[in-house]
């Protein structure tokens, strides 16, 4: 173990200490805090699972998570399928579509199908005016609605882990159980399935979570009863009523406690059942099938479907931005500029504030999550499992807690939440693991011999790393950035709590135009610009990360 | 004092250990092989010897200046060369820029560079290849990109990790005589770590044969050969027979240790003799397949004859290879002329005295 790399590490620690776990312990340590008295003590726990309301909230929100777990999984496994396994026209386009909900930000989706599938949206008054149905369907207000939204929110993350798990599967496993006897969904359901777990369970815990962390959406629809909601009532509302605030946060670590053993439970599972045969090794295309006309139509047809569905939320936020006074109408009547006119005259600094916390964010990633992926990878220094461990763990975490610690932990004692740098400080604190996930498997695939070429041809580790290790990773990682600023770009749990006047980003504007009930075409037009943006950066980086692939590997590659 | 001294070498990863307090010397100019089995630990001598590991005790010298002992020398100041089993070639970067790659970060200036790099490319035939990128290039040419950029530097020290191994047959035959010309005329210090005996005793000055983390023989080709240290050595280099057996007496005027096998009660042994040996101890009698005569008629004199079966009989183009069973005792017999018996026939084996070893 070099001293290089030690003192590397300890860096890093420490700065993990300062950015998580002195917060989080803050936040941990303030939820004991019993508000009459000032003192501590487990009363406002005993009152949490004591008290019917809470408990409520709680079993719902487990509900809504098996719930929409469940429906995820259960229209995601045909679309996983279909994408692992058949030959079909559209495919890359239809990943792309599929990836489509990760990068919208979660409460766009809410809007456009408020517009749309709402007691007066569109659907419902196309089927009045065709006499089909007397009165309104109730398609979203209400549990169903929430499991829809969210669910189809989480979907690409159930379909690629899905078709990742499909593909992976040696073709050899299902053969042998085809020659054996079984065939077609006997086998589906005893081999191919249960080969998958591991994939799978990885995209299932982060869906299951998300119903913790998600307290937006169940308020937009007017369903208060969840914990991620009534946390958030109670400690950005009721600021001078000391008990309530505790009570959110009693709320918010229990919520992070559900999930954080959750996420140890699956990964543990995981890890204990090995789903790894002695199989030579496959094809990276794993076993294609070319599927009767009837199943192709089948399949086309849905997932034209869920095309359609993921597509109606930009389209339609698209035609609410350009248009005004749409409602008790189909379809948009008076179209305008207006909205856009108004957002950029009157609130240009969201979107600057928008673009800048999120580069300095991301300019914290890399320099970060680099090093932290070296040290993880490369060297042998006590702890690093520990820092992996820490740093994934963050993932767990609901949104929520992040952003409630650090107002609570940088306020009085080291007044950080005072400067605008608290903002960026957060999003890459919240953000980083996706990055760091990136960058630590692109290092994983870096074979180690090329770094020790170039240490046996005189040159130090450091130089080593830029000439040598950057340019290989930049592929993976280029990725991961584009990851990390999108996702920052769209955050909302972690800003909500801790922005002041004049650091607003584009998804509190969105927020805050909504609940202070404005025309629900400008917060409409800002989601819509936030679309174009997320769009407009991922084209961006795909041309300039190609040129890069180009100028790493040379005009022919291996 | 030898350009390398590996002294009481100790390297282990948690539990295993996979050097074992090893001491090795190589001359100035030597071409030194580790050779052994997997898991044996010459690739991790040779890692230790590069500073690519840390070894646990034990120090290694180079050049007479140490280079752990005294604080632990990084890679990259221990002018050595290395070429790696999977060459390790970047991928991004054109032939001529991998090779001169390490003389730019030092610092010397273009015309130097062109020049040093223009020699080694013409030494190991890649001229006309500069701006290729390692991804448009053989497997073979990739091999001597990784050679030329060790040696563009005029290291010390070469040091070569089974650089042969993913190459096909035939151009790993070539490659052998190549490397070693160019090592000799160079007059590099060179150590080579195969796993491939044929390799070794081409391409080496010295062989230290390892087992387990042990060297267990160090000497040239022919005297691991012919006079192997003990039952692993004799096995792991070329083929031989082990037959089983007790000393029955030993002579030593004439040398002769006389043992007893399954199926006589006398057999002479002449070579490899050891001073620790025993009346009544168990060894194997080994010899080696091309040292078993195969007579078609009992002779009339010679010690060392026994009736056998035929078992299997092989043609291998340049000799034939007999199983031959000698009272259910297997023994493998290769001769280089042409024999009329077939499978199932008799047959008589005359197993040389002066070739037949005791070996523990």
């Amino acid at each position: 173990m070099s001293r290089g790399d030690y003192s590397l590490s300890t860096f890093i620690w420490l700065i993990i200490a300062f950015l998580v776990i002195y917060p989080l312990s803050f936040l941990l340590v303030e939820s004991f805090k019993i508000a009459e008295t000032g003192g501590f003590g487990i009363g406002n726990f005993l009152e949490f699972f004591q008290d019917t309301y809470y408990l409520k909230t709680f079993a719902n929100t487990l509900w809504l998570s098996i719930l929409v777990l469940l429906t995820s999984t259960l229209f995601g496994i045909p679309l996983a399928y279909i994408l692992a396994r058949y030959r079909q026209y559209g495919k890359t386009i239809f990943t792309a579509l599929i990836l489509l909900p990760i990068v919208l930000p979660a409460y766009a989706g809410v809007f456009a199908f408020i517009i749309f599938f709402g007691k007066f949206g569109t659907l419902n008054l196309l089927l009045m005016e065709a006499g089909i149905i007397a009165t309104p369907i109730n398609f979203i207000y209400g549990l169903h609605g929430l499991v829809f939204i969210q669910a189809l929110h989480m979907l690409p993350f159930i379909v690629l882990s899905l078709a990742a798990g499909f593909t992976q599967i040696d073709p050899a496993f299902e053969e042998a159980a085809e020659v054996e006897g079984a065939s077609g969904f006997r086998r589906f359901i005893t081999v191919t399935l249960p080969l998958c777990t591991p994939t799978y369970l990885a995209g299932a815990v982060i869906v299951f979570l998300w119903p913790f962390t998600d307290w937006l959406t169940p308020l937009i629809l007017g369903q208060v009863d969840y914990l991620p909601s009534i946390a958030y009532i109670n400690i950005a509302y009721h600021f001078t009523d000391m008990h309530r605030k505790y009570m959110g946060i009693v709320a918010v670590v229990v919520s992070s406690f559900v999930c954080i053993a959750l996420f140890l439970v699956a990964r543990w599972w995981v890890e204990r059942k090995k789903y790894t045969g002695l199989s030579k090794g496959t094809t990276s295309e794993g076993r294609v099938i070319e599927p009767g006309i009837l199943v192709k139509t089948l399949s086309y047809s849905y997932m034209g479907l869920t095309a359609f569905i993921v597509l109606l939320i930009p389209i339609v936020l698209g035609l609410s931005a350009f248009s005004r006074r749409w409602v008790f109408q189909p379809f948009p009547t008076y179209w305008t500029l207006d909205n856009f006119k108004v957002i950029l005259s009157e609130s240009p600094l969201l979107i600057q504030n928008s673009f800048v916390f999120s580069a300095v964010a991301l300019i914290f990633g890399i320099v970060f999550g680099l090093p932290a992926a070296y040290v993880i990878v490369r060297t042998k220094v006590r702890g690093k499992d520990a820092l992996d461990f820490v740093i994934t763990l963050m993932l767990a975490f609901p949104g929520m807690a992040v952003g409630v610690s650090y107002l609570l932990a940088f306020w009085d004692t080291i007044p950080l939440a005072t400067h605008w740098m608290i903002m960026p400080l957060a999003l890459f604190s919240r953000r980083l693991p996706y990055f760091l996930r990136m960058a630590h498997s692109s290092y994983l695939q870096l074979d180690i011999s090329l770094e020790e070429a170039s240490e046996v041809c005189g040159v130090g580790k450091i130089r080593t790393f830029f000439y040598i290790s950057l340019p290989l990773l930049i592929k993976g990682v280029l990725v991961g950035v584009v990851m990390f600023f999108i996702m920052a770009f769209q955050e909302i749990s972690t800003a909500i709590f801790l922005y002041r006047g004049g650091w607003e980003t584009l998804p509190i504007g969105i927020f805050l135009n909504w609940h202070r009930g404005m025309e629900f075409g400008i917060a409409a037009a800002m989601a819509f610009l936030m679309i174009v943006i997320t769009f407009i950066l991922l084209l961006i980086i795909s041309r300039i990360g190609g040129s890069i692939l180009k100028a790493a590997w040379g005009p022919g590659s291996r | 004092m030898a350009f390398i001294e590996i002294r009481n070498l100790l390297k282990h990863f948690k539990k295993v250990v996979a050097v074992n307090h090893i001491s090795i010397d190589v001359q100035e100019g030597e071409m030194l092989t580790l050779l052994g089995p997997s898991g044996c630990g010459k690739t991790t001598t040779l890692r230790c010897i590069a500073g690519l590991e840390r070894p646990e005790g034990g120090d290694i010298l180079i050049d007479g200046k140490s280079m752990i002992a005294e604080g632990f020398v990084q890679p990259s100041k221990r002018g050595i060369g290395m070429v790696f089993q999977n060459y390790a070639v970047w991928p991004h970067m054109k032939v001529v820029n991998n090779v001169t790659y390490g003389l730019k970060m030092q610092g010397m200036s273009k015309k130097v560079v062109r020049e040093k790099a223009q020699q080694v490319l013409e030494l190991v035939d890649l001229v006309g290849l500069e701006e290729r990128y390692p991804g448009q290039l053989s497997g073979g040419q990739q091999q001597r990109v990784a050679l030329a950029r060790a040696l563009v530097r005029n290291p010390k020290v070469l040091l070569l990790d089974e650089p042969l191994s993913n190459l096909d047959a035939k151009l790993r035959e070539k490659m052998r005589f190549e490397i070693k010309s160019l090592v000799k005329r160079m007059g590099i210090t060179s150590v080579y770590v195969t796993h491939d005996q044929a390799e070794a005793m081409v391409i080496s000055d010295r062989i230290a044969v390892m087992e387990a983390g042990n060297v267990v023989q160090i000497g040239s080709a022919e005297e691991i050969y012919q006079r192997p240290a003990n039952r692993f050595v004799a096995d792991f280099i070329g083929t031989t027979n082990f037959i089983p057996g007790k000393v029955l007496e030993i002579d030593r005027q004439t040398e002769t240790i006389y043992v007893r096998t399954d199926f006589s009660e006398k057999m002479l042994c002449k070579a490899g003799t050891l001073a620790s040996i025993t009346p009544g101890a168990a060894v194997f009698a080994s010899i080696r397949p091309e040292d078993v005569d195969i007579l078609a008629e009992r002779p009339q004199a010679g010690e060392n004859v026994f009736k056998g079966t035929i078992v299997h009989k092989a043609y291998l183009g340049n000799f034939l290879y007999f199983f031959v069973s000698i009272n259910g005792t297997m023994v493998r017999a290769q001769v280089a002329h042409y024999l009329p018996q077939e499978e199932g026939q008799d047959i008589f084996l005359s197993l040389n005295p002066r070739k037949c070893m005791i070996l523990l």
